[in-house]
């Protein structure tokens, strides 16, 4: 990238602020990856991958809910954003099925989180 | 556009009966497809709806509404009421306000840590090019001032005055350097940051370096985070790539350059004059202060250093102003502190909370109570250095001077809760003998002190001790207070102290009776085994290292009480609960 002068950085932060409609989150601190957050977000892009979705997938640090990791975070256009918890392969999976894909939220796995208060 | 008017999380709270969710979330469909609502409204079984014990609880999105206890026959009203015309239900609401408050770990999770534009666009580095901009070194630290913000470490002495100090020193060349050498027990706030949102720190140190003058930055983490590591390290790059480290940061005159050195674990290179040892490649020991680092400090020049979270916090400030971030806390301490709560509790985590906020708030609303269920029996702060708060004050408001008052500190932001099953004296001797181990041996006190107060708390905990015992440990540690070289040493014994202040009678329960009334030291334990509920297994006599129990799985076991090492292995091991430690 070019060196940076004042007003590239206004420039940046206007356009950056912009946020995509559809996006998933995956926690990738030491906390995530010691709870297999590796595993989840390849399941992640590989099934997004599968069924030809065109959805951002990030990752993220941690938020603070340690006990719940990982954590995949995903918002899709028309549902409320939720966090689900303790994710793993299967929930992964489901999470691109039915979410994602199906525009249902998944069962047994939401985490309501009091830091998003 | 929504593609349900309502969203409705439900989960069953209470852990003890069968679990309802199913059932309830069954009739809650039926209902909703006879009044043909099932394409209007979703509903979902949640895992964690952040309320417990309170039966069946549902939470209604958009509306934000939360009722508790449930029951089938409430199915009715609620449609009626809350879903058709999304009016509140007040005998079964329960207000659930967010407690916590996000400065330190305001993108932490929210943006992608690897990306210099993500944090860009989260307002990064835009109160710095402020700073640049339109401000003096001088105007910075009268912003800090006003500010009030106290170091995050441990000690909380004030950011502005150290900048001050480091200033009005004129050298050719000064230093500003971030402490990531997280050492205590339980703790990993840093971490996290350094993980979640290096650019925040990254900023901090920049406008730091600004304020006094500095020519050269170092982040001193410790080489236990390597993902912390090669975060910051990737971070760092970026920044240089777009002018942000470097010659003439965002065009202006001042410029920075900045490097990563490792720490090889040692806890005591956490104090500021063994950190600057370390980065000089001597040996990680402390050295008298003064002088302080402000005016000498690495390769004798003057040197700020500052923790991870204080630095994280500057951006934050100069974006938003001193005076909004000095209106958050407390009169003596401004701002949040991030804790990591740890032990016994349901929900471990980091959470971030306002200055004043009281402990009990912090355990129970916000970390949902004791994972046993049992009740909390001391909350311990501050790590090694720190010292147990009993329950009874759990209702002081959380900042510097009150955790002092209570012969705790805030430290660096480790929170260990305690329920009943837990011993003081065996946590006391945790923390102490943590303290022996991670002493540098320059100074007697510190070096001999320790020691030897680790003995005598064996000596408790394995039944031998004396009632002197209590008083030689009181003395030991005031030596320890008065003549320590550095804060290790000073503070090692805090722990020791507190808890013989608040659970004195725990102590002596173990001096006079040879009793843990927890059962938590094993040296004090007895075991027997109830030959009515003994079903002859053999598995004890299979576990037990010492041969110490006699029988056949015809006769039956018993247990010869003088060959026993009190292990606990034929108590884990019995299947039957037949074997009694006491």
């Amino acid at each position: 990238m070019d060196k940076l002068k004042p007003q590239d950085l206004d420039k940046i932060n206007s356009e950056a602020k912009i946020a995509p409609a559809d996006w998933i989150k995956v926690g990738m601190s030491t906390c995530g990856i010691a709870a297999g957050a590796d595993e989840v977000l390849q399941t992640l892009k590989d099934e997004v991958k599968k069924r030809n979705v065109d959805i951002d997938i990030k990752k993220c640090g941690c938020v603070g809910m340690c006990y719940a990791e990982p954590l995949v975070e995903v918002k899709i256009d028309g549902l409320p954003p939720v966090t689900y918890g303790r994710v793993n392969k299967e929930i992964a999976m489901k999470i691109v099925e039915k979410h994602v894909c199906g525009k249902m939220l998944v069962n047994d796995s939401i985490f309501e989180l009091e830091a998003k208060g | 556009m929504a593609l349900y008017k309502k969203t409705v999380l439900l989960k069953d709270t209470n852990l003890v009966q069968e679990d309802k969710t199913r059932d309830f979330y069954t009739h809650f469909l039926q209902k909703l497809a006879e009044l043909n609502l099932s394409e209007l409204v979703q509903v979902v079984r949640a895992n964690d709806v952040g309320v417990y014990n309170q039966g069946v609880v549902i939470k209604i999105i958009p509306d934000n509404i939360i009722y508790a206890n449930v029951k089938d026959s409430d199915i009715q009203r609620i449609i009626d009421t809350t879903i058709k015309e999304g009016k509140p239900l007040a005998d079964l609401q329960v207000k659930r306000e967010g407690k916590q408050l996000r400065i330190v770990l305001r993108n932490c999770g929210a943006i992608d840590p690897e990306s210099i534009r993500d944090y860009i666009g989260a307002d990064g580095y835009l109160g710095l090019k402020k700073v640049l901009l339109e401000m003096t070194p001088d105007k910075v630290i009268e912003e800090m001032k006003k500010s009030g913000l106290r170091g995050r470490g441990g000690a909380g002495f004030p950011t502005w005055m150290k900048w001050k100090f480091a200033r009005g020193v004129a050298a050719d060349e000064k230093y500003v350097i971030c402490n990531g050498d997280e050492g205590d027990p339980g703790a990993y706030m840093d971490r996290s940051v350094l993980e979640g949102d290096p650019h925040s720190v990254i900023e901090g140190m920049i406008i730091a370096g600004f304020a006094i003058g500095a020519t050269k930055g170092y982040f001193y983490i410790r080489a236990e985070y390597p993902l912390a590591v090669e975060r910051i390290q990737k971070a760092i790059s970026d920044a240089y790539s777009c002018g942000l480290l470097g010659k003439n940061i965002l065009g202006s005159d001042f410029s920075l350059d900045v490097e990563v050195r490792l720490g090889a674990g040692a806890f005591v290179c956490g104090e500021e004059t063994a950190l600057i040892a370390s980065i000089e490649g001597k040996r990680g020991t402390p050295r008298p202060r003064p002088p302080y680092p402000s005016v000498k400090g690495l390769w004798g020049k003057p040197t700020v250093i500052n923790n991870v979270e204080t630095l994280a916090n500057i951006p934050y400030i100069f974006l938003k102003g001193g005076e909004n971030f000095s209106k958050v806390g407390t009169a003596t301490s401004k701002g949040t502190k991030v804790f990591a709560v740890t032990g016994k509790v349901r929900n471990s985590g980091l959470v971030e909370v306002p200055m004043g906020i009281t402990l009990r708030e912090i355990v129970y609303d916000i970390c949902g109570g004791t994972s046993s269920g049992k009740p909390v029996k001391a909350v311990q702060t501050g790590g090694p250095s720190g010292g147990v708060i009993p329950v009874e004050y759990l209702d002081t408001p959380v900042d510097y001077d009150n955790l002092q008052k209570l012969g705790s500190i805030m430290g660096s932001g480790g929170m260990i809760i305690m329920d009943e099953d837990d011993c003081l004296v065996d946590i006391a001797k945790f923390y102490l003998g943590f303290c022996v181990e991670e002493s540098c041996g320059k100074c007697s006190p510190c070096r001999i002190g320790g020691t030897q107060m680790l003995r005598v708390l064996e000596r408790i905990t394995d039944g031998k001790g004396k009632i002197e015992d209590l008083d030689m440990l009181k003395r030991i540690a005031f030596a320890m207070q008065k003549a320590s070289l550095c804060a290790l040493g000073q503070t090692a014994a805090n722990p020791v102290l507190s808890t013989a202040r608040y659970f004195e009678a725990e102590y002596k329960e173990h001096i006079l009776n040879k009793k843990c009334p927890s059962k938590k030291c094993s040296q004090l334990a007895s075991y027997t085994i109830i030959q009515d509920r003994c079903k002859k297994c053999g598995l004890c006599q299979k576990y037990c290292p010492s041969g110490a129990i006699l029988g056949s799985r015809e006769e039956g076991y018993t247990i010869k009480q003088d060959k026993c090492v009190k292990c606990g292995q034929c108590f884990e091991a019995c299947k039957f609960k037949a074997i009694t430690r006491e």
